[in-house]
């Protein structure tokens, strides 16, 4: 029970550090060796099910080291990222956590959450991405600390019905 | 109100280097692009290794058709609309998969994978007997070809062979792509879409002039490091563009990176073609080792396929209207679905001989470069999404667009069957389809067509 608020809290503080564009601090929850993935899903007939989502090292729209992220980061730091400037408003809400797994003694957790990203930016653009994370957690130190040293994104959504993603989920 | 071809013709001045606003957001307009050029276009709907087995099927759009291209018990590859004959349900939903027939799940008519119908319920009971099925297929694409791989469509029966209609331009540039290896489909084609009108999303891919700025966020060392897993240090002779008087909203000097758009010089070759098809963008030796895989120009064999002219090339193909050829070896498509709305489709290839963990550098850069994630094509779609917001008010919309870089001094060598622009950074191949667009427009005839596309001498 303890450690199920300790990680809904850990989503909760995650969730505010993304809308309050606080990035650097966002990054800093992510193992260095983390893997951050969202697959393409594509519309399968339901005999083909197994091969809805592509695998790592297919095509993603995410497939990203920590290298990677921080590039994400220092881009939007440019003060040239065009897409972000003005930046879009976005709201986070993330339920359903579920530890599904214990391994290695606690050394890792296995966890599963929705989420709702509301995203708008100038005065009439609109975006709203549903869908589920798949993330392994690594306890540090300290109670409530946690690493994420995997995170799989499934979106609700085949064709991406937005024009970018230069968010993150 | 019919739009005529004196319409047409004042919408594009190829002598002032005008485009009318109007094209980008009338809906008549659009509706009679669906026609004259979606209607008779080659256009691209796969590539032969996304379906390598019989049954494997994957779905394509030609216009605002729905289209299945599927793998034959013979090898061959066969297209057919995706609509049932008798009341026109899609017979299959999925974007890609395998099937052993089509089931139209309205009434239960069946087909085979090469389109016959099979199987109608109630056959004897209901029909009589009488129906007859041979006359009652899944409509085929009217043409369907292959080039080394690359599988086009047209609807129009009188469409001049594939081979032909790409011309020696489009054929270079499919070779740019298929010359650098045994090309396979990496799994995964990435969709999104854009509010934008498909024309800018087209005619951006020859643009050299926007990157160091528009993308000037993912041009800074620490990004482009993460982005392409290596980076050339900028060379000290790297060239810089003029920006003397160009101010930032606070007033500050705009200072770009040292060589922002990687070391890139801006000598350009700028090739045009027969029906619209162009390529527009540096020389193959001012992006030096940049490419993917890096040396593949000089593989036993690529010299002699892309030829005297074509070797130096190394810019963005298009392949008119909407398959733009990448220099990360990918295939996009510009797909329109309405005046505003267009659909990006990114295929992505990798040649199957790459060592793995070459395969996972192409694979990386291919998925962070382009798409909506990409660390590049994330701006592009807001400036597309702006210009075309601002062709319809009614006083913004009576300001041409203008694409006077270089106008007029174009000098075209027509030599080795290919017609090139040996320029810097220009404007010339996104005028080139514009041209190209308004004569489609006018329906003309092939022959007309191609007259009216062949590449003048001074551009």
């Amino acid at each position: 029970m303890v450690r199920q608020f300790e990680v809904e809290r850990f989503y909760t503080r995650e969730a505010a550090l993304l809308d309050d564009r606080r990035f650097e601090e966002w990054l800093e929850l992510f193992s260095e060796d983390t893997n951050y993935f969202m697959p393409i899903r594509r519309t399968r007939l339901a005999k083909e099910l197994d091969r809805e989502f592509t695998r790592r090292g297919e095509m993603a729209f995410f497939d990203d080291d920590k290298a990677l992220m921080r590039a994400r980061v220092d881009k939007l730091r440019t003060g040239r990222a065009w897409a972000e400037d003005p930046p879009s408003r976005t709201r986070r809400i993330v339920t359903n956590v579920d530890v599904v797994d214990v391994v290695d003694a606690g050394t890792e957790l296995t966890v599963r959450s929705n989420f709702l990203l509301y995203r708008t930016r100038l005065d009439s653009e609109e975006d709203t991405w549903i869908g589920s994370r798949i993330d392994t957690l690594r306890p540090g130190g300290e109670p409530g600390v946690f690493r994420i040293s995997a995170r799989t994104i499934l979106l609700e959504q085949t064709v991406l019905l937005a024009r970018n993603l230069s968010n993150f989920f | 109100m019919a739009i005529s071809r004196d319409d047409i013709d004042g919408f594009i001045s190829l002598e002032r280097g005008e485009v009318d606003r109007r094209i980008f957001s009338d809906d008549e307009i659009f509706e009679l692009e669906m026609e004259q050029i979606f209607g008779r276009a080659w256009l691209f709907l796969c590539h032969e290794s996304q379906i390598p087995d019989p049954g494997d099927f994957f779905q394509s759009v030609m216009g605002r058709d729905n289209v299945l291209v599927v793998r034959q018990h013979d090898g061959g590859v066969r297209a057919m609309l995706n609509t049932c004959p008798h009341r026109g349900n899609a017979v299959c939903r999925a974007e890609e998969g395998n099937a052993r027939s089509f089931l139209c799940t309205y009434h239960g008519w069946s087909f085979g994978i090469d389109g016959t119908l099979k199987g109608v319920p109630g056959f004897k009971n209901f029909y009589g007997g009488e129906l007859d099925k041979s006359e009652h297929g899944l409509p085929p694409v009217a043409q369907v070809t292959s080039y080394k791989g690359f599988v086009f469509g047209t609807h129009d029966p009188t469409a001049p062979p594939l081979e032909e209609y790409l011309g020696t331009t489009g054929r270079l540039g499919l070779d740019l792509l298929a010359c650098r290896g045994d090309m396979e489909v990496v799994p995964g084609i990435q969709k999104f879409v854009l509010d934008c009108n498909w024309k800018f999303a087209v005619d951006n891919l020859f643009d050299w002039y926007h990157p160091q700025l528009t993308h000037a966020s993912a041009f800074v060392p620490s990004v482009r490091r993460a982005m392409s897993g290596r980076v050339a240090a900028p060379s000290a002779d790297a060239p810089l563009i003029d920006m003397s008087g160009v101010e930032q909203q606070d007033g500050s000097e705009l200072e770009l990176a040292t060589a922002a758009i990687s070391n890139t010089a801006f000598d350009n070759v700028v090739v045009i073609g027969e029906y619209g098809h162009a390529i527009g963008g540096p020389t193959a030796a001012s992006r030096g080792n940049e490419e993917l895989p890096p040396g593949w120009r000089a593989a036993a064999g690529v010299a002699d396929v892309l030829g005297p002219a074509g070797k130096d090339v190394a810019g963005h193909p298009n392949i008119f209207p909407t398959s733009w050829i990448t220099t990360t070896m990918q295939l996009s498509l510009r797909i329109p679905r309405t005046r505003s709305i267009t659909e990006i489709w990114w295929f992505s290839f990798v040649p199957r001989e790459l060592p793995p963990e070459f395969r996972k550098l192409v694979v990386r850069i291919q998925n962070h470069v382009f798409g909506p994630a990409g660390l590049l094509e994330q701006e592009d779609g807001e400036n597309w999404n702006q210009s075309t917001l601002q062709t319809r008010g009614l006083a913004s919309r009576r300001t041409k667009h203008h694409l006077l870089m270089g106008l007029g001094r174009g000098k075209v060598i027509k030599e080795h069957g290919l017609a090139r622009i040996e320029t810097l950074t220009n404007e010339h191949a996104q005028l080139w389809t514009y041209h190209a667009w308004a004569q489609w427009m006018k329906g003309l005839d092939w022959a007309e067509l191609r007259a009216a596309t062949t590449p003048p001498d001074v551009l």
